[in-house]
C-alpha cells in the first residue's frame, strides 16, 4: 500500500478525535481495581467496627489514599500522552505523600516517648504493606492494561505511575478492613505498600507498555 | 528536543490544520497527515541510513499510531513535539526489535530539523497493509472497508450492514488499533 493511500484510508470518515482518552481508559480501570480490592478486603479480613467511622483516622486514611489515587491518576494520564509536561502532576503526588508524612510525624511527636515505637508499628506493621500490595495487584493489572492502549513514551516511569495509582487504590480498599488508628502507621506502612506496588509497576513497564 | 525554530515552517502551517482535523475536518486531516508523512520520511531516512528499506514501513506504522492515538494530543503543545515524540518512540522500538541499541546515539539529534539534509522521496513500502487488513476479524474488516475505504458515511454503512452506528465506530477504531499492533509485529 502506498503511503498516500494509507493517509486516505485514515482520513476518510475519521470524524473528530476522541476526547480525553486517557481519563476514559484509566478511570474505569482504577474503579474496577478499587471494587476488587474493597471486595477482597471485606471478604478476607472483614469490615472495620462501625465505631471507627465516627473517628478521624479512618477518614484520614480515605483522604490520603483517595487524594493520592487522584494525583497518581493525573500523573499516569500525563505520562500516557506523548510530549505532555508531567511536572505539575508529579508535584501533586509529592504534596499528598509529603502531607501525610507530616501528619504522621506530628502525631508521632505528640506521643509519649515510651509508646512511640508501639504507635508507629501498631499490631500489623508487617502485614499491612503486604496486604496493600496483594489488594493492589488486580488494580495494577487493570491500570497497566488501560495504559497499554494509550501512548506512554517513558515506559518505566509510566509503569511506576501506574503502580502508584494501583497502590493508592489498593490501599483505599485495604483501609476499610484495617483497624489501626495511628497516623504514623498510615504514613509509614500504607506508603510502603504503595511504594512496593509502584516499583513492581516500574519493573513491568518496559515489558508490558510496548506499542 | 528542538522542534520549533523560527526558520521552520512545519509547526506554524501544521498546527491550524491539525486543530481543524481534531475537530473533524477530513480535508484538513488528510493534508496534515501528508505533511507529517513527509517530515517523518525525512526524520527516519536520516536515522535509518543503514536500513533504508525500513523507512517507508516505519512512516506508515507511525501514521497508523498517530491516527489511533490522536486523542492523546494536548492542544497546549506544538503538534510537532507530539509527532516527533511518537516518531522517536517508534524508532527506539524498531532498534530494540532489531537489537541495535548503539545506533541510537545519533549526532543529527543535536541539529535543528530544518538544518538536516533534504530527505529522499518515498520508497515503496515492503509491508502490504491490504493483506494485513484481510487478517482482521470479519466485523472489523467490513467496518473499515465500508467506512474507511469505500467512503460510506457511518449512517450508510449502518443501513447496509444492519450494525448500529456506535458499534461500527467501535469496530473501525478497534480494527485500526489491531492493525497498528499487527504492523508492529510483522517484518
Amino acid at each position: 500500500m502506498k503511503t498516500d493511500s494509507l493517509i486516505n484510508v485514515l482520513a476518510t470518515g475519521a470524524g473528530p478525535a476522541p476526547r480525553a482518552p486517557a481519563a476514559r481508559r484509566l478511570l474505569p480501570a482504577a474503579l474496577a481495581g478499587l471494587a476488587l480490592a474493597t471486595l477482597v478486603a471485606v471478604v478476607l479480613v472483614g469490615l472495620v467496627p462501625t465505631a471507627m467511622f465516627g473517628r478521624a483516622p479512618l477518614w484520614i486514611k480515605f483522604g490520603y489514599t483517595g487524594l493520592l489515587a487522584v494525583a497518581a491518576g493525573w500523573w499516569a494520564a500525563r505520562l500516557s500522552r506523548p510530549a505532555a509536561p508531567t511536572g505539575p502532576a508529579w508535584h501533586a503526588v509529592c504534596a499528598v505523600v509529603g502531607g501525610m508524612a507530616l501528619l504522621g510525624a506530628l502525631a508521632l511527636l505528640n506521643t509519649p516517648d515510651n509508646s512511640r515505637m508501639a504507635y508507629l508499628l501498631g499490631k500489623s506493621w508487617l502485614f499491612c504493606p503486604c496486604g496493600v500490595f496483594v489488594l493492589s495487584a488486580p488494580a495494577l493489572a487493570c491500570v497497566l492494561w488501560a495504559m497499554r492502549g494509550l501512548a506512554p513514551t517513558r515506559p518505566r516511569l509510566a509503569g511506576f505511575a501506574a503502580g502508584l495509582l494501583a497502590g493508592a487504590v489498593g490501599a483505599l480498599g485495604y483501609s476499610v478492613a484495617c483497624t489501626e488508628e495511628s497516623l504514623a502507621f498510615v504514613a509509614a506502612w500504607y506508603s510502603l505498600g504503595i511504594l512496593i506496588t509502584s516499583l513492581v509497576g516500574a519493573a513491568l513497564g518496559p515489558r508490558v507498555l510496548r506499542w | 528536543m528542538t522542534v520549533d525554530t523560527p526558520h521552520d515552517e512545519f509547526e506554524p502551517t501544521l498546527k491550524p490544520l491539525w486543530l481543524r482535523a481534531q475537530a473533524g475536518d477530513e480535508a484538513a486531516y488528510r493534508e496534515a497527515l501528508r505533511r507529517i508523512a513527509t517530515r517523518l520520511r525525512g526524520y527516519y531516512g536520516r536515522r535509518l541510513s543503514s536500513l533504508p528499506d525500513d523507512v517507508e514501513d516505519l512512516v506508515q506504522e507511525t501514521l497508523l499510531v498517530l491516527h489511533v492515538q490522536r486523542g492523546t494530543y494536548d492542544p497546549a503543545l506544538p503538534v510537532s513535539a507530539w509527532v516527533l515524540s511518537i516518531a522517536r518512540h517508534k524508532l527506539v522500538d524498531l532498534w530494540r526489535r532489531r537489537g541495535r541499541r548503539e545506533a541510537l546515539h545519533d549526532s543529527l539529534d543535536d541539529l535543528a530539523e530544518w538544518r538536516h539534509p533534504v530527505a529522499a522521496d518515498e520508497q515503496p513500502a515492503r509491508r502490504d497493509l491490504g493483506a494485513l487488513l484481510q487478517t482482521l476479524p470479519a466485523a472489523q474488516r467490513s467496518a473499515i472497508t465500508m467506512i474507511k475505504i469505500e467512503g460510506l458515511s457511518v449512517a450508510e454503512a449502518s443501513q447496509r450492514s444492519g450494525v448500529s452506528e456506535s458499534a461500527l465506530k467501535v469496530q473501525v477504531h478497534r480494527g485500526l488499533k489491531r492493525l497498528s499492533a499487527l504492523v508492529r509485529g510483522s517484518p
